[in-house]
């Protein structure tokens, strides 16, 4: 296999390029690397890429200024790595478009399969939006508004359902409090993360196999949430 | 308007006065009525007492009586009185003397009480001015002793303030170095303070009793002493505070440098690591040297790091201690760069260091860390490609001077001394990466040998200058270039 996904890795430092680059190399995607915000945005645009690897901290432009300008044209997955942990990092560049988010140091195992998350829904993305998505034993069809689990209808109540439609629209992407509650309640209940946890429990409790152990409904801790589904 | 100081003399004044008016009147007596002598006379015993005060008044009016009586009552030349209304012009000359000077001293008792309070309040006024000044609690007690001295007309003041738990703050007697007086003193007062604490002020003066004015203005000294101790203990609260917020603001910015600078290594290593280990992957071996590779050059530069860090908690604590020898500087720098060389990449080093250079009286390791961090910090400013000097000669018959030149950016004139700061930064975002420690270090260091180091801007780039202490066991003579 010699032409599988291609990534781009923007990062200014010179030691973990070359670990990546080796690292992706020997797992068949093929690597291209810039050190800085423009460089990337330059390869990024000469060869577009199936997913973005990329630092926050770059010498040029803060990274997520390198989300905002890639996502005025393009939908391609943005795995942001970075060594800043604190959430409002996060959600920083959650809100300017990355679908991820990884803190540094981290294992070779959780980057790829990040990437393997990302590659797959960006693939289901771009082929026909599906009606039908399932999680499990639970089956969401998206059109007739009818959520199954096993063989039982779950019963969900509007707002219930518009939550789950919405985690389900972007699977595997990390969807910030903000994001969620703008496009579910408002964007003059963006601030309302309580409304956010009451839902979310609600929706766990009806598809969770255990509400407190969560399969499908993830919690990113302090940023928000993101839905599993099946590929 | 003058005046006399002694009664005596006034008493005199008060007399000649009277003599003279007299003389006045005794020649133009033929063409004044008895009256109107009277009346001149009146005049003149107001006028003494007026001046004079009550006593000379007094005086003049008991001589105006005897002289009016004598010279020009009838019978003439005798005392004796023959018309009873003579006894009321005596009685009226006593009385007007008398009125004057009563409604004269009220006044001047009204003004002198006036001007006392004019006083006190001046001298409150002093102290407060005096105390606005001060923020630390010596120098509150001492400014207060010493006014208090003054205002008091006091021979010893003494003035001591304790916190709440009676711990005492400060301590204060005037005059400065003499010895407590050892009676009791005249005055005690309290000075209590808002915030816990209070304070005595002690005063021991000639007077046996102070007066009422002088006791108020005492109460008036504790409340502004009051006042000013309440500001002092809010202004070091609020200097506590900022002191807090500053270390906090270096421990945060420490925390956040370190962090990064610790984790972009371990996050190659820990990437590296896994990768090798990974099941899913089939390393061929240049993949895998590569890998390895990598490794071994972040395990160096978090060593690197952590050496720095070792330095500037020593910097800290005072425990640098250098352990200083005899050392060549041209093998220090070359084991510095051997150290940096993959961090120096795309950098090359001239080393400019004559053979017959004097030997440096340094601590070798720590003076290799100077050269590694100089190097790093060359290498990450300037551009690629671009080449460090590091030139040494000898200065004086006690010291080399040492360059390391590079091309990077000028640096502002504002920051050629800041960069020596701990945690600063030039580019405070984290477009170069750095701890903001290395030139911190290299100031530490090269102060613990009694050298001086600085920085400066060239036509294209910056040198840093250092000295550095020389050896004292070669003759000095012979190394002069």
């Amino acid at each position: 296999m010699t032409s599988g996904p291609r990534v781009l890795v923007i990062d200014d430092e010179p030691q973990i390029l070359r670990a990546l680059r080796t690292i992706l190399t020997a797992k068949h995607f093929v690597v291209t690397t810039a050190s800085r915000g423009e460089e990337g945005l330059a390869l990024a645009a000469a060869q577009p890429p199936d997913l973005v690897i990329l630092d926050l901290s770059l010498p040029d432009l803060d990274g997520t200024e390198v989300c905002s300008r890639l996502r005025e044209w393009t939908n391609v997955p943005i795995l942001v790595l970075s060594v800043r942990e604190r959430e409002r990092d996060k959600v920083a560049a959650l809100d300017r478009g990355a679908d991820d988010y990884l803190t540094k140091p981290f294992g070779i195992e959780e980057l790829l399969a990040r990437v393997r998350v990302a590659l797959r829904h960006a693939a289901q993305a771009q082929g026909e939006r599906r009606r039908v998505v399932r999680a499990g034993e639970v089956t969401i069809d998206l059109g007739e508004r009818r959520v199954t689990r096993g063989d039982e209808e779950v019963r969900l109540t509007a707002k219930e359902h518009r939550l789950l439609a919405f985690l389900a629209a972007h699977p595997g992407r990390v969807l910030t409090h903000r994001a969620i509650l703008s496009a579910v309640w408002g964007p003059e209940d963006a601030d309302h993360v309580e409304y956010l946890r009451v839902y979310i429990r609600q929706l766990r409790l009806k598809i969770e196999a255990d509400p407190d152990r969560p399969q499908y409904i993830l919690t990113e801790p302090g940023v928000g949430y993101r839905i599993i589904l099946d590929g | 308007m003058w005046s006399l100081q002694s009664t005596f003399l006034r008493l005199l004044a008060g007399l000649l006065t009277v003599v003279g008016v007299t003389g006045l009147l005794f020649v133009l007596r033929g063409r004044l009525d008895t009256p109107s002598i009277a009346l001149v006379y009146v005049l003149a015993v107001g006028a003494s007492t007026a001046w004079l005060g009550l006593l000379a008044g007094l005086a003049a009016a008991f001589a105006a009586f005897m002289l009016f009586n004598f010279l020009f009552i009838a019978p003439f030349y005798t005392l004796r009185i023959l018309q009873p209304e003579a006894v009321i012009d005596l009685v009226v000359l006593l009385v007007v003397a008398v009125v004057i000077s009563q409604l004269l001293g009220r006044a001047q008792a009204g003004m002198a009480r006036a001007q006392a309070q004019e006083d006190a309040t001046l001298r409150l006024y002093d102290l407060s001015t005096a105390l606005i000044g001060e923020t630390g609690f010596s120098g509150i007690a001492r400014t207060l002793a010493r006014s208090a001295v003054g205002a008091f007309r006091a021979s010893a003041v003494r003035v001591t303030l304790r916190d709440g738990a009676m711990a005492v703050l400060a301590d204060a007697l005037e005059p400065e170095g003499a010895p407590a007086p050892d009676r009791a003193p005249r005055d005690i007062q309290k000075v209590l303070i808002g915030r816990g604490g209070s304070g005595e002020i002690q005063i021991w003066a000639e007077q046996p009793k102070p007066t009422e004015g002088e006791a108020r203005l005492l109460r008036a000294f504790a409340s502004e002493a009051a006042l000013a101790l309440e500001r002092a203990q809010l202004a070091q609260a609020e200097t506590r505070a900022r002191v807090l917020e500053q270390s906090d603001a270096l421990k945060s910015a420490l925390l956040s440098s370190v962090s990064h600078e610790l984790r972009s290594p371990l996050a190659t290593i820990l990437a590296s690591v896994t990768g090798l280990a990974s099941p899913e992957i089939e390393w061929d071996s240049a993949a895998r040297m590569d890998l390895l590779t990598t490794i071994e050059e972040e395990a160096d530069a978090l060593n690197f790091l952590v050496g720095n860090l070792l330095d500037m908690s020593r910097i800290e604590s005072g425990s640098l201690a250098p352990q200083r020898r005899s050392n060549a500087l041209g093998e220090i720098v070359s084991a510095a760069v051997f150290r940096m060389r993959r961090a120096l990449t795309g950098h090359p080093v001239h080393v400019e260091i004559p053979a017959e250079l004097p030997p440096a009286d340094v601590d070798y390791f720590q003076i290799e860390q100077v050269f590694a961090n100089l190097m790093s910090n060359s290498a990450k400013y300037s551009p690629g490609g671009s080449g460090i000097r590091i030139v040494a000669e000898a200065a004086d018959d006690l010291w080399l001077r040492v360059q390391v030149e590079n091309q990077s950016p000028p640096i502002a004139e504002e920051q050629l001394q800041q960069i020596f700061d701990k945690f600063h930064r030039i580019y405070p975002d984290e477009r170069i990466t750095g701890t903001g420690l290395g030139l911190s270090i290299c100031k530490g260091i090269v102060e613990a040998h009694g050298g001086k180091i600085w920085a400066a801007n060239l036509r294209h780039g910056v040198v840093f200058h250092f000295t550095l202490p020389r050896a004292a066991s070669l003759p000095a003579a012979a190394e002069e270039p």
